[in-house]
């Protein structure tokens, strides 16, 4: 039950091609008027602030798991009036430019593909894929559609493995136990994905952080030893990974979802969007969040690991630490073992358990879920 | 007011002759006829036929040093009438005594005028000093004279050697001989056109408009501005008259100057012309000289002051004339209030900006409309590749472009020139008042919601954002 904050929401709606267009072509004719008329300007762009400081936090009443964070009606401005800043304002037509050719054509291309296409045509305005990736969200921001909307696909890096069977649209059923150590990839096309058919028979959702822990785990077939479907996103998660996750967890209620990652902030970080969603992809970002746990790495397993294996932590880590201490959304037993972190100076990968043999992953998922040992 | 030299006190008289037939605004003559007695005595007669002489233009005059230093006896043979006077008076004044008060003014026999309407003024003198000395000096004086411009006035120069017969000499000057305007054109106008013609002959080293540099008028940028004390305040009925003229030079022109990165301001106090004081430099190094995209290095007091530019552009030529007289007769002992230069120097700028679009754009605006052609570019791409007719048509009457057949590069065009417009309408507004810009979608202003007017920080993640 959430009644306040809805009005203060601001979304990024799912748009069919046509009412994107319709939205650019508004902002033309605005545009024109306003260069048009008696007392002639250039208008501003008025953007949806995508700050920490514009950042609100819906909790459940019922559950605290039920919780996720969403950007409120606080704007900025792109000017072209500021000389230094002018290029950024350019940038965002730019890109409205492209996106509305593209839709045109019916055509979806990647974030990638979009930066060399903005680099042929408009080689002084953009100069990283970064850049670009900030102009569509100030796009996004702008016109409140998602990013899908403007007929940009997710290059999605993320693949599932284990106890799924998934089938798209008018093509075979996969067995996603049968697609080996490389699992099965998942689409950037969200409309795809919305329409897959999902069938399960696993009793968990492992989220990996690691493509190199996933393979191991997926090569040794886990998933035959305890019922469980893997799923990376390989680092740091991406929408279709998380968008492919929530419907997962919306078709499946029942299953538990838990996340194995790295003992440090970075691998906290990565729970946390999958568990509330991140301001950088504010708008969109609230309709995919998951109740995630903690499974492991954890402040108890830290027994299970050589000395050698730990490592300092670096300044970037702490800076990601002293982040997400300041956020509120964080439980307190994640804020615990964070605190535990900071505080120990160190940090390990999860590659630090083969020390006890490959086939010691395994066990130790299968020990922890059996004991419930997860927050 | 100190005279520091004999040439310097025939010139001071003429400016007063000049300043009087100005105000006279009828036809006037001025003559000045030098006759050299001797190698070193020369007799002077200064006489115009303006508005008669009150003689205050006399009487505050300090000649100590050159009476002292016996160039000057001292004495001025004054007759004067003015137009309701019904006799021509004659006074001698004795300025040999320091203390003004001490001042002999004898008035001498009048002369009736028989009931003819008339008015002028003559000044005889005697002083020591060379014919060829005083005569370079004169010319040299109504060259100059000759950027007022002031259409009524003709000047006459006699020189005369006793010892050698038939050496009479006469040199006439006329205002703007090519381009005379009418008799009621303002001082404004005539310093225009005046400095217009200086400009044009290099600044009096030809005497003909330079055909390498201004085949065509469209050389020269011109622009003015005016401003005046408030009638209730002391130094009431002062008028500073600012003209600035912006010219393109030929590198082949031989009178080709690698000074355009320098600009010489002339000055005129009283209609006469006069080196600057320092407070005028002071004045003129606080203008906001970025704002109109100039960048000014150094102030020199070179006896003129010499404005020296960083960063022009190098055939451009910055010309510029200061004038500052009392609106009546008398006029009262004031300095030029700084605040009127300024005031009338950034009027003139402001008008070469309104009536040149393009120049004098401040560093702000300049860099800004760099990126006009890629806002245009974009704009027209979206209305050119949209299928929706009726979007491209509104889009089109928005523009004022009638057909449809038009091609990309005419939409981008015709965009990209209101744009540009509307940066120069900005550039010319005063900096304080903040443009602010109405934004694309009207209903997102809840304004009493968290607005924001800050400017988008980019590097302000909360994590590394990757996807």
């Amino acid at each position: 039950m959430k009644f306040f904050t809805d009005r203060e929401i601001c979304y990024a709606d799912i748009l069919p091609p046509s009412e994107v267009r319709a939205r650019i072509e508004v902002a033309v004719l605005n545009f024109l008027k306003i260069l048009t008329c008696a007392d002639p300007a250039i208008s501003d762009l008025l953007l949806i602030n995508r700050k920490s400081s514009n950042r609100r936090v819906s909790q459940g009443l019922l559950t605290e798991d039920d919780t996720w964070i969403f950007l409120s009606r606080s704007f900025c401005k792109r000017s072209l009036m500021r000389a230094n800043a002018a290029k950024a304002f350019i940038r965002v037509w730019k890109v409205m430019e492209m996106c509305f050719k593209i839709l045109l054509q019916e055509k979806r291309v990647t974030q990638r593909e979009l930066f060399y296409k903005l680099l042929c045509v408009s080689p002084d305005c953009f100069s990283s894929q970064l850049q670009v990736n900030r102009t569509i969200q100030d796009v996004v921001s702008l016109l409140r559609c998602s990013r899908f909307s403007l007929g940009i696909m997710a290059s999605s890096r993320g693949i599932v493995a284990g106890r799924l069977l998934v089938q798209e649209p008018d093509k075979e059923m996969v067995d996603c136990s049968e697609c080996g150590s490389s699992g099965y990839a998942i689409s950037g096309d969200l409309n795809l994905l919305d329409r897959l058919v999902m069938k399960t028979d696993a009793r968990y959702i492992i989220i990996v952080e690691k493509h190199a822990i996933f393979q191991r785990l997926a090569e040794d077939r886990v998933f035959n030893h305890i019922p469980i479907i893997l799923i990376t996103a390989r680092g740091y998660p991406d929408i279709a990974t998380r968008f492919l996750l929530h419907r997962m967890s919306r078709t499946f209620p029942e299953l538990p979802i838990m996340a194995l990652v790295d003992w440090n902030p970075a691998g906290l970080a990565i729970l946390c969007t999958f568990k509330f969603g991140s301001i950088g992809m504010g708008l969109e970002a609230y309709r995919y969040a998951c109740n995630v746990k903690w499974l492991g790495l954890r402040g108890d397993d830290l027994q299970l690991i050589p000395e050698e294996s730990f490592v300092s932590l670096k300044p970037r880590d702490l800076q990601i630490a002293k982040s997400l201490m300041s956020s509120e959304t964080l439980q307190e037993k994640h804020r615990e073992e964070l605190a535990l972190m900071v505080q120990s100076g160190k940090r390990a990968e999860i590659e630090a358990l083969y020390f006890h043999g490959y086939d010691y992953l395994g066990k130790y998922i299968a020990k922890k879920i059996v004991q419930a040992n997860y927050i | 007011m100190e005279i520091s030299s004999a040439s310097n006190l025939c010139l001071h008289l003429i400016s007063c002759a000049f300043r009087r037939c100005r105000l006279s605004q009828q036809l006037c003559r001025i003559s000045a006829v030098l006759k050299s007695l001797s190698p070193s005595i020369l007799q002077i007669s200064i006489s115009d036929t303006g508005i008669g002489s009150c003689l205050e233009e006399f009487q505050d005059l300090n000649c100590s040093s050159i009476i002292a230093a016996e160039f000057w006896d001292g004495i001025l043979s004054v007759k004067t009438t003015a137009i309701c006077d019904d006799e021509i008076y004659h006074y001698h004044l004795n300025l040999m005594k320091n203390i003004s008060s001490s001042r002999t003014l004898t008035r001498l026999p009048s002369n009736p005028k028989n009931g003819l309407k008339f008015s002028g003024t003559e000044v005889y003198l005697s002083i020591s000093e060379s014919i060829d000395v005083l005569v370079s000096e004169i010319n040299h004086f109504f060259q100059k004279i000759m950027i007022l411009n002031i259409p009524n006035i003709a000047i006459e120069l006699v020189t005369e050697r006793e010892d050698i017969p038939g050496s009479r000499c006469e040199n006439v000057f006329l205002a703007n001989k090519s381009n005379p305007g009418p008799l009621s054109t303002s001082n404004v106008e005539c310093l225009k056109s005046g400095l217009e013609d200086y400009v044009l002959r290099h600044g009096n080293s030809l005497t003909q408009k330079c055909n390498t540099c201004f085949a065509t008028s469209e050389r020269l940028k011109v622009g003015s501005g005016i401003a005046c004390s408030t009638e209730n305040h002391k130094s009431s009925g002062l008028m500073m008259e600012v003209v600035v003229i912006i010219s393109e030079l030929e590198s082949k022109c031989p009178c080709f100057r690698e000074c355009s990165s320098k600009t010489e301001v002339l000055y005129f106090k009283d209609f006469t012309p006069c080196s600057n004081s320092h407070s005028t430099l002071n004045v003129l190094s606080t203008i906001d000289w970025q704002s109109y995209g100039l960048t000014l290095e150094n102030v020199v007091d070179q006896g003129v002051c010499v404005l020296e530019w960083g960063d022009s552009p190098s055939h451009s030529q910055i010309d510029m004339v200061l004038h500052c007289y009392h609106k009546q007769y008398p006029m009262h002992k004031t300095q030029p209030e700084q605040h009127l230069i300024k005031k009338a120097v950034t009027a003139a700028l402001n008008n070469l900006k309104e009536t040149h679009p393009g120049i004098l754009r401040s560093a702000h605006a300049l860099k800004i409309c760099s990126h006009a052609p890629d806002l245009a570019r974009s704009i027209a791409g979206l209305i050119l590749s949209s299928n929706d007719p009726d979007f491209q048509g509104e889009c089109f009457s928005l523009l004022g472009l009638e057909s449809r057949e038009l091609g990309a590069n005419a939409v981008e065009d015709c965009i990209q020139e209101k744009i540009v417009s509307v940066i120069e309408m900005n550039d010319r507004k005063p900096r304080q008042r903040n443009v602010v810009a109405p934004s694309l979608f009207e209903d997102d202003c809840d304004q009493d919601s968290s607005y924001q007017d800050k400017e988008y920080e980019e590097g302000e993640d909360e994590f590394i954002y990757l996807d």
